[in-house]
């Protein structure tokens, strides 16, 4: 190694020449790869999210529940910032919860209705949570992992479910 | 004696800081979802493997040069992507590329010791 030019070259050289090329190709890989795939950064995604429910008697069909999550699929890109508003418009007393699939879980605030106004409470890093005739909630993740993911009310099942698309 | 052991310590810790980088890329592509995440995975197993290729010593000037120069590389490529698209700016790549940049001055330091001194292997 020392009689070849690499050893013949001072330290200062040598560490100077290789800083040199080194942070030059990496400004120009990543240009490259930027202009090639044109890549956006993760982005904060906000839904409003409803029951719905569907124009039938439950006890004429099997007692198979009516109500609905609308929209029933959202859709975001992985890496994104995911902030449901998420509201019980029953008017019936009626509650609904929001359930996520494994390994989702979010953080949770869960604002009163018309009886018990303002925050009722908060819960970090959940499942599920409840939600009465009237109240809301806002719920965050971060959708850090690609697939289709359910998210459902455990009362009102099999026809309460949606469907969380993240595109990976 | 003393040029050996300070020889000996910049090794070490060039070696316990590519561990701590590449354990650092590994976790940042298992957390951290959103694009290049696969490629964190690459640079981290390569900054595990620079670590055993430092730890046995082989062709030293050559090998840690070459690591200093990868440590550049992916410096360079982070800044410039996250100056380009907003990405990486998170609390694990800050930390990430501070070890890194530690990483950077403790192989320049372990190039020019072993420039001047006997090998210790």
């Amino acid at each position: 190694m020392t009689g070849s030019g690499f050893g013949k070259l001072s330290s200062a050289k040598l560490l100077a020449a290789a800083a040199l090329i080194a942070i030059s190709s990496g400004a120009v890989v990543s240009l490259s790869v930027g202009y090639v795939v044109h890549y956006s950064a993760p982005a904060t995604r906000t839904f409003y999210l409803f029951d719905g429910t569907l124009p039938f008697s439950e006890p004429t069909f099997y007692n198979i529940p009516h109500d609905t999550f609308v929209p029933d699929t959202i859709t975001v890109d992985k890496g994104d910032h995911v902030v449901i508003h998420y509201i019980n418009i029953e008017d019936v007393s009626e509650s609904h919860t929001f359930t996520m699939d494994l390994p989702y879980k979010f953080d949770a605030t869960l604002y009163g209705n018309a009886t018990q106004q303002g925050v009722v409470g908060t819960y970090p890093n959940v499942g599920n949570i409840v939600l009465s005739q009237g109240q809301n909630a806002t719920i965050t993740f971060t959708a850090s992992w690609a697939g289709t993911f359910r998210y459902l009310c455990e009362f009102h099942q099999p026809t309460m479910t949606g469907y969380l698309v993240v595109i990976g | 004696m003393e040029a050996l052991n300070r020889l000996k310590f910049l090794r070490w810790s060039a070696v316990a800081l590519l561990l701590v980088t590449g354990i650092f890329d590994l976790y940042y592509g298992n957390s951290f979802a959103g694009f290049y995440e696969n490629l964190w995975y690459v640079m981290g197993g390569i900054y595990i493997f620079a670590a055993l290729v430092i730890a046995s010593n082989i062709e030293p000037h050559f090998s840690q040069l070459t690591v200093f120069a990868y440590t550049l590389f992916l410096w360079s490529l982070w800044a410039t992507v996250a100056l380009e698209t907003g990405t990486g700016l998170d609390a694990v790549a800050y930390a990430d590329k501070a070890v890194e940049a530690i990483l950077a001055v403790n192989m320049v330091l372990l190039f020019r010791s072993s420039r001047i001194s006997l090998n210790p292997r």
